[in-house]
């Protein structure tokens, strides 16, 4: 039955994109614009920092990109009014956040299908860049972690925007600001791990069993927001 | 209901947090022996280390009220959750504070960042910020109370992870310039951190049972506001 639900969930979003063309599109625009402003803010023709300084930028890329995904998440349902509707469906409400998950992690990596390639044409082609299958395992694992708890939090920065405090001005201001003040603090321990694991198989660092562990850590950041994020979200959602 | 001179709660944490926090400064000033390799600059250890862990007593503290809210639904242990968050703010600031000029004189610069307390603060302290922005642009209610608390509990899985993150994310070969260990205090020193320890833990208590009054004394007056209005 919660299969069922949740395909049927995942199914709902993605048909969404696929019509409305919202998220992806603009993540993309979004990702490969500041990789273009990276690139200057680094030194234009000449790569100050090479290759390790740019594989720190992608990550920052990701965290930014991912937020502004997130920030769209649950618009829908908020400003088509069809919340209430998905509420009333006999299903665990845990399971919503479960099926946004998945549609944000999809998201995410359909964006990375095209902002690592391009990430490749404009900084690694020149000099070695990280290890690959480091940098892909990396970036998925990121992935989990950032829908497991991205869209917990969106839900808060989404729901808060209906009780937010007086006045038209300000509440427009605290809608944008809210979503990324209480995601960033977050996405620390993520950047921090996720830069040192890529540029650490930089040639002629290999990485070696450190690799591994950071990337355990990786692992171990997404379970952990995974449970709390299955173990929460009913408190998130209104009665 | 008439005054009473009892001794009250929060006036008798203050009295005792008044003591003890005399007597952490006598003993920091005029006890304790200057450490041989950093000299009397070392002294600023019993104050940044006992305000520290301060700081994580109160965060435990709140989360723990903010779980126990969830679980319950009582309207109190909201702001019994948000009270200690509040105090873990300033002591959290003053953590970064004294850790900053303790670099600046054994390191000789206001931030390392290669120092690992002061890095995990620092996301600490930043997820601090944040549960009280989302407090702030919220109106006053049960949702913000839920909120709140969800958010202090996600706290609860950050900080480990941000304790590992900054370990694991350290060179192998990073030289950790020196280590303030409790292990290798003699007594006397231990002596001085302890009291000192005791000092900032009930200055945090008295503190929060003040603010707590506050806190009814308003509730009461907003109802008696109330009252008024309709009696009118």
């Amino acid at each position: 039955m919660n299969a069922r639900a949740l395909r049927a969930l995942v199914r709902k979003d993605l048909l969404l994109e696929l019509r409305g063309r919202e998220v992806v599109p603009s993540m993309a625009v979004f990702v490969a614009a500041a990789f273009v402003l990276f690139r200057f803010g680094l030194g234009g023709t000449d790569l100050a920092g090479g290759t390790r300084a740019a594989t720190g930028m992608l990550w920052v890329a990701i965290v930014f990109t991912a937020l502004v995904g997130l920030s769209r998440s649950f618009a829908h349902e908020r400003e088509g009014r069809t919340w209430d509707g998905l509420l009333a469906a006999p299903v665990d409400r845990a399971l919503f956040w479960a099926a946004r998950t998945c549609s944000t992690f999809l998201f995410l990596a359909a964006v990375q299908v095209v902002a690592l390639p391009a990430f490749w044409l404009f900084f690694l082609q020149e000099h070695a860049g990280p290890s690959y299958p480091v940098l892909v395992a990396a970036v998925l694992l990121a992935d989990i972690g950032i829908a497991c708890l991205g869209s917990l939090l969106a839900d808060v920065g989404i729901a808060c925007l209906g009780s937010l405090l007086a006045g038209l001005a300000s509440s427009a201001r605290a809608r944008e600001v809210l979503l990324p003040a209480l995601y960033l603090p977050f996405a620390i321990p993520l950047v921090l791990t996720a830069v040192r694991v890529t540029t650490d198989t930089i040639p002629p660092q290999t990485g070696g069993l450190e690799t591994l562990q950071r990337l355990g850590f990786l692992a171990l950041y997404d379970t952990v927001f995974a449970l709390l994020g299955w173990a929460l979200f009913e408190y998130v959602v209104e009665d | 209901m008439p005054h009473t001179a009892r001794l009250d709660r929060a006036t008798a944490a203050t009295l005792v947090a008044a003591s003890l926090m005399a007597a952490a400064v006598a003993l920091i000033f005029f006890y304790v022996p200057s450490d041989v390799d950093q000299g009397y600059s070392q002294r600023i250890f019993y104050f940044h280390v006992p305000i520290a862990l301060t700081t994580y007593t109160l965060f435990a503290w709140g989360a723990l009220n903010a779980a126990r809210y969830l679980w319950t639904g009582r309207e109190d242990l909201d702001l019994k959750s948000y009270v200690p968050m509040h105090l873990g703010v300033i002591f959290g600031s003053l953590t970064l504070v004294t850790g900053s000029i303790w670099a600046h004189i054994s390191w000789g610069t206001w931030w390392d960042w290669g120092s690992r307390e002061l890095n995990t603060f620092l996301i600490i302290f930043l997820f601090y910020c944040a549960y009280f922005m989302l407090r702030f642009s919220v109106e006053p209610g049960a949702r913000r109370s839920r909120y709140s608390a969800v958010y202090a509990l996600l706290g609860v899985g950050l900080i480990p992870l941000s304790v590992l993150a900054v370990r694991i994310a350290q060179d192998a070969l990073h030289p950790i310039v020196f280590r303030s260990n409790g292990v290798n205090m003699d007594g006397s020193m231990f002596l001085t951190f302890c009291v000192a320890l005791a000092a900032m833990l009930s200055l945090a208590v008295s503190m929060y049972l003040v603010e707590m009054r506050g806190k009814r004394v308003d509730e009461r007056l907003a109802q008696l506001r109330r009252l008024a209005q309709e009696a009118a």
